[in-house]
């Protein structure tokens, strides 16, 4: 049962301000304790939306319900330790860190600094994840850290570096949005994933110019109902395609901002001939969608364009498009698109992807990625490796190299040329990676397996050491959501039993390890320490503190100085390349690396619901969201359940080349014929990256979550599948 | 590696650039006779009905620094047993592999005064007002002699002229289409089909005169004037398009002694049989399969023979086979007119194995689809005047997905998801429906706080969560509380 909302929603003056454990939007909330709560699984915080320029007060279900995840029933309270009999037991927290202690100095010895692998998080706070990424580099000496938001961002930061030289996420606030006469958003099904980020639309759909694509009729789709806009759905695969053909008409009829090419970009030529082989006919068989559309998609984006006397146009890319092996590729041609109209780095247009962790903005900036270090600097360019071994007090020689990013970092686990111990902090790969049972077999060949979980997540149970860790609303810090903008998280309650913040354990560790200062537990001080390491990087938070964010509120960054106002409008004045231009860069469409084949004829998507959130650890402990979702399932058209002669809600057996599992179908004229979608958040027989495959994009690392050629067959016997977690029980050698 | 491409077209080009991408080591020459970059011929019907900007035509090219490209300069011979090609200005170029890209040209028909008198029939350039569409000269000729409007008579209706028919008459000219032929674009076209094309032809304001062919021209001081038909009209005419189909050019191979048909013979390998370092692709090519005359065919052939020169661990080798069925896909780039075909359309016989055949022809909605499914594919189609399902069953055709059991369905919906379906009304719904999708809310719970005392959605939301997420069910909160208050007489 949900908490009753009190009847002074807002007005709270005793609750905390701070905001939600989920998604990238961050929405505003006021936690206020409960007296007597705890007991009996009553709720020990209330939850109201908070009025803010992001949410506008709105919460989903996901945010209203998010206290009861801070009771949930198998909360972990106390560090577990496996013993020789394979059985987790509860220990104590100097015999957990000792035991970490001894192990990874077993590995680093035997095997070098490379032997320990950290996997992060995109939920973790900055303060997190900037400790994280130091303990990798200046405690263990390791170069291998990445981590789960490789699969969320890193194909939109690696276009948008290239092609803008800037990722912040959307370089515009949000309220923005509600002027503009034209949005074009591609593979993002905000209306399920962070629903209150709608408001922002209510503009643009009054205007009719709201554009989605996706290959299902989802709930953000179905916005565009009524006159409110236009819905795209493309075969699977095929967005590049669309964006081509979008990037032909403009170019074919002259529909582009001259003064703004000319003034701040390069490259025109080029990208003229990629997009000349991409005519809306050509691309209409390719794609599926009638060329008639595409030809108006693009004029009425160009019509929206200031070059042209519309009131403003974004283009805003999602998973969709960019979980792709040419996910860079995808949102280049986005950029690319942006760029042509004049909509980059100017007031009331723009072009920005939508993040999808709380914090996978944040995560990215300040070290979980493989190749970077805090302030969005880069780990292989010699000035910033000095400007961050100066503050952190170490010689510049002494930081590793780059790593490798999360897929092939999983993949190497437990080889002989791999690292042999992994500590995980803030994800749950096991669902969440593709091809899981790969992931599976890489952790079980490891030595230590070290996990930092809130409760016991299917990747915490195969953990040799588990550490509890705090909860959002049990902890300090600040996280920087999918405008950019840094906001801070509060403190409303104390963490139950031994859960310890992961700085705390960072520092505990680190001392063990012969590291005994530069690890605070407190995460004010981590933050101006952070502040510092990324002074004069490009995610320059330089000018803020704990202090200035709680006085002032949230601020954009870059925020150079303590005086600076911070940066709600990035790229206005240029871009931050070496000549001050935007690059149009030429794309190539390629197809997927999974193609449809004879026996895999059709295409499987996998995405989100509504009331779960990414691999579910959280969502699935809250009864009311368990209850509304509770277990995986198909959803295919009618046409297909016809083909293979199911109803509604009779079992499916799905296979790919990675594997095969077996789910009911949920029947459905929402979706292509050809398209069959799982959401991704469950474990066990109904884990949909059993299905997806590892091959990534070469630029980005990225994985393509998005399309993997499938067999779809009857399975009619009655499987009773057990939703029973399997805990893999592994000998310690 | 030292290879020469002759040819610089849409074909020519792409293998090219892709050849220089894949094997940094090759040493490439392109020699191509038009002086322009390589360009979209595709598109030039879309630049005649001014729909495309003839400047934003060109196509990705091999850059000077992987190749040496000679542009507008010919290749008079080839020497095979010295392996070399020898251009206009007399220079010889050494190669190990030679790919022919040299496409083809526009037919000319042989029409009584057509070409200006005197010289020989071959060579004497056509009288003024008279022109192919084969190349960007041709389309600015047009564009120059029909600036929004004339007399326009175009020959032949296959898939270009009608292309030139619709596009010239969207820009107001005055068109004549004249087909050799009782059905248009008979190649592709049944009876039916064609006649319903004709329909939508003559709906956009062109004459279409079928069976009947060009018998002469009147060009008094050089400049057309009149176009004489077999069925013994006389057409006033600014302009003249000959739409009458292709000619390989295979001068250059012949002269080598390379077996030629109507295009250069090649092997599955796109080798030609009688000398295995000389190979052929696009429009000048025969394959075994058959030329398609679409430009996707040489594309395709381009990237295969790239693969199969891959620079890799092993021996190189053959190009596999031609991958996809999307290469006899036709689509017919006229405004207002949806027109795709696809596949080979043969009558089936009775038999529980044979092909599937449906069809759908409704003339007075000028729509007609014909589908045929074999082992559950749709393996060829016609589609006219419904344009999402030409999308969705050329996608469906290119890709080979699973067509639905009974293929009447092929016809009767679109195959993608369908539109979006906009929200229920408040009135519609049932108490245990679900108005507000973000929180779980039903329309029982809203209802029942509208009953307990909430009067507006902020204090329904409040008590309920309702409309809190996304929002857009705060207009069916108002009309429950609207309508609540129609119930109830308001308290004076």
């Amino acid at each position: 049962m949900p908490s009753t909302p009190s009847a002074s929603a807002g007005t709270a003056p005793s609750g905390t301000a701070t905001h939600c454990p989920y998604c990238a939007l961050q929405c505003a909330q006021t936690l206020t304790p409960v007296a007597g709560g705890g007991a009996d699984g009553a709720p020990v915080l209330t939850v109201e939306g908070r009025d803010f320029p992001t949410n506008q007060g709105g919460l989903c279900r996901k945010g209203w319900t998010s206290a009861e995840v801070l009771t949930a029933p198998d909360r972990l309270t106390a560090p577990q330790l496996r013993g020789a009999d394979g059985v987790l037991r509860e220990v104590s927290w100097d015999a957990a860190l000792d035991h970490v202690e001894a192990r990874l100095r077993e590995q680093r010895e035997r095997r070098g600094a490379d032997a320990v692998a950290v996997f992060g998080g995109g939920g973790l706070t900055n303060e997190k994840a900037y400790a994280l990424g130091k303990f990798t580099r200046v405690v263990l000496g390791s170069r291998l850290i990445d981590y789960n938001g490789r699969f969320c961002m890193s194909a939109a930061a690696t276009a948008s570096n290239r092609s803008l030289g800037l990722d912040r996420g959307l370089p515009f606030p949000l309220p923005d949005l509600a002027g503009a006469d034209c949005v074009l958003l591609l593979g993002s099904n905000l209306a399920a994933t962070m629903p209150p980020f709608v408001q922002h639309l209510e503009g643009v759909r009054s205007r009719g110019g709201l554009v989605v694509t996706d290959p299902r009729g989802s709930a953000t789709a179905a916005l565009t109902a009524e006159g409110a806009g236009v819905h795209l759905a493309p075969v699977p695969g095929t967005d590049l395609v669309v964006l081509l053909a979008l990037l032909h008409v403009v170019l074919a009829e002259d529909l582009v901002d001259h003064e703004y090419l000319a003034a701040r970009t390069t490259g025109l030529e080029a990208l003229r001939a990629s997009a000349a082989a991409w005519w809306p006919e050509r691309a209409e068989a390719v794609c599926g969608v009638p060329a008639r559309r595409l030809r108006q998609v693009a004029r009425m984006l160009a019509d929206a364009s200031p070059s042209r006397g519309g009131r403003g146009a974004y283009v805003l890319t999602g998973r969709g498009v960019e979980q792709s092996t040419q996910g860079t590729a995808t949102v280049t041609a986005a950029i690319d698109l942006a760029l042509l109209l004049g909509l980059v780095g100017r007031r009331g247009s723009g072009y920005g992807p939508l993040t999808g962790q709380g914090n996978g903005q944040g995560g990215r900036e300040h070290g979980l990625k493989a190749d970077q270090l805090p302030g969005y600097r880069k780990i292989t360019d010699p000035e910033d490796r000095a400007h961050v071994a100066a503050v952190w007090g170490v010689d510049p020689e002494s930081l590793p190299g780059p790593g490798v990013p999360a897929v092939e970092l999983l993949g190497m686990l437990g080889r002989p040329v791999g690292p042999s111990a992994l500590i995980v902090c803030g994800a749950n790969p096991v669902v969440s990676a593709p091809d899981v049972s790969r992931v599976r077999e890489r952790l079980a060949a490891l030595d230590l397996l070290v996990v930092m979980d809130t409760v016991p997540s299917e990747t915490a149970l195969l953990a040799d050491v588990l550490l509890p860790v705090t909860q959002w609303a049990e902890e300090e810090g600040t996280m920087t959501n999918l405008e950019g903008r840094v906001i801070r998280r509060r403190r409303a309650r104390e963490a139950p039993g031994g859960a310890r913040s992961e700085l705390w354990i960072l520092r505990e560790l680190a001392a063990r390890l012969g590291v005994p200062t530069g690890f605070p537990a407190e995460a004010s001080a981590v933050f101006d320490e952070l502040a510092r390491a990324s002074a004069g990087g490009r995610a320059d938070y330089s000018g803020l503190s704990h202090e200035r964010l709680d006085r002032e509120g949230s601020m954009h960054w870059p925020v150079p100085g303590p005086d600076h106002p911070g940066t709600p409008h990035a790229l206005l004045d240029g871009f931050p390349t070496a000549d001050g231009r935007a690059r149009l860069l030429p794309v190539t469409h390629e197809d997927p690396a999974d193609p449809l084949r004879a026996d895999a004829p059709l295409h499987l998507v996998t995405g989100r619901l509504l009331e779960q959130y990414q691999s579910g650890a959280q969502t699935r402990r809250v009864p009311s969201l368990l209850a509304a979702r509770p277990a995986a399932f198909a959803q295919m058209h009618p046409l297909l359940a016809d083909l293979l002669g199911i109803e509604d809600g009779e079992e499916v057996l799905l296979r790919t080349r990675s594997g095969e599992l077996r789910v009911p179908a949920e029947v459905t004229e929402e979706i292509r014929p050809d398209t069959v979608f799982m959401p991704f958040h469950y474990p066990g027989e109904g884990s949909a990256n059993l299905l997806t495959g590892s091959a990534t994009d070469p630029l980005s690392g990225m994985p393509g979550f998005k399309v993997t050629a499938l067999e779809v067959l009857p399975a009619p016997r009655p499987v009773p599948v057990p939703d029973v977690v399997t805990v893999q029980q592994r000998s310690i050698v | 590696m030292r290879i020469v491409v002759i040819g610089h077209g849409m074909v020519g080009s792409r293998v090219a650039a892709d050849l220089a991408a894949a094997d940094p080591g090759a040493r490439l020459t392109v020699l191509g006779q038009e002086d322009h970059d390589p360009y979209n011929r595709v598109q030039l019907s879309s630049v005649v009905a001014g729909k495309a900007d003839p400047a934003a035509l060109a196509l990705e090219q091999v850059g000077p620094e992987r190749a040496r490209v000679l542009r507008g300069v010919r290749a008079v011979r080839i020497d095979r047993a010295s392996h070399l090609v020898h251009d206009e200005l007399g220079e010889a170029h050494p190669y190990d592999r030679l790919v022919l890209a040299t496409g083809s040209a526009a037919r000319i028909p042989d029409v009584p005064g057509l070409r200006a008198p005197g010289g020989a029939a071959e060579e004497s350039p056509l009288v003024d007002g008279v022109s192919p569409l084969k190349d960007l000269d041709d389309a600015e000729r047009i564009l120059r002699r029909c600036d929004g409007g004339g007399e326009v008579v175009v020959l032949g209706a296959g898939v270009l002229g009608i292309e030139v028919a619709t596009g010239l008459a969207g820009r107001g000219a005055r068109v004549t289409l004249v087909h050799h032929r009782e059905r248009l674009m008979e190649r592709q076209l049944d009876r039916d089909a064609s006649e319903i094309v004709h329909g939508a032809l003559e709906t956009l304001g062109i004459t279409v005169v079928t069976s009947a062919s060009a018998t002469g021209v009147d060009a008094p001081e050089g400049r057309l004037e009149t176009v004489h038909l077999s069925d013994g009209s006389a057409r006033p005419a600014d302009l003249l398009v000959l739409c009458t189909g292709t000619v390989p050019q295979t001068a250059l191979a012949e002269a080598a002694g390379l077996e030629c048909g109507a295009g250069v013979l090649v092997g599955e390998d796109l080798a030609c049989p009688g000398d295995p370092d000389v190979f052929a692709i696009g429009d000048c090519a025969q394959p075994p399969e058959g030329a398609s005359g679409l430009v996707a065919q040489g594309w395709e052939q381009a990237r295969r023979l790239v693969e199969s020169w891959r620079p890799r661990e092993e021996e190189s080798r053959a190009p596999g086979p031609p991958r996809g069925t999307g290469g006899d896909l036709v689509r017919v780039k006229a405004v207002g007119l949806a027109l795709v075909t696809m596949g080979r359309i043969e009558r089936p016989g009775p038999g529980l194995h044979a092909p599937r055949s449906v069809r759908l022809a409704d003339p007075s909605g000028g729509r007609f689809t014909e589908v045929v499914v074999h082992e559950g594919r749709l393996v060829a189609a016609t589609i006219v005047g419904d344009e999402d399902a030409a999308a969705e069953l050329s996608a469906a055709f290119t890709l080979r997905t699973p067509v639905p059991r009974d293929p009447v369905h092929l016809l009767a919906r679109p195959l993608a998801a369908r539109a979006a379906a906009p929200a229920a009304s408040a009135a519609d719904m049932a108490e245990d429906d679900v108005l507000c999708q973000c929180n779980g809310v039903t329309k029982g719970t809203v209802c029942a706080a509208v009953a307990g005392g909430c009067g507006s959605t902020a204090e329904v939301s409040r008590a309920t969560r309702a409309g809190t997420g996304c929002g857009t069910c705060r207009s069916r909160i108002q009309e429950l509380l609207d309508a609540s208050r129609d119930r109830e007489p308001a308290p004076v």
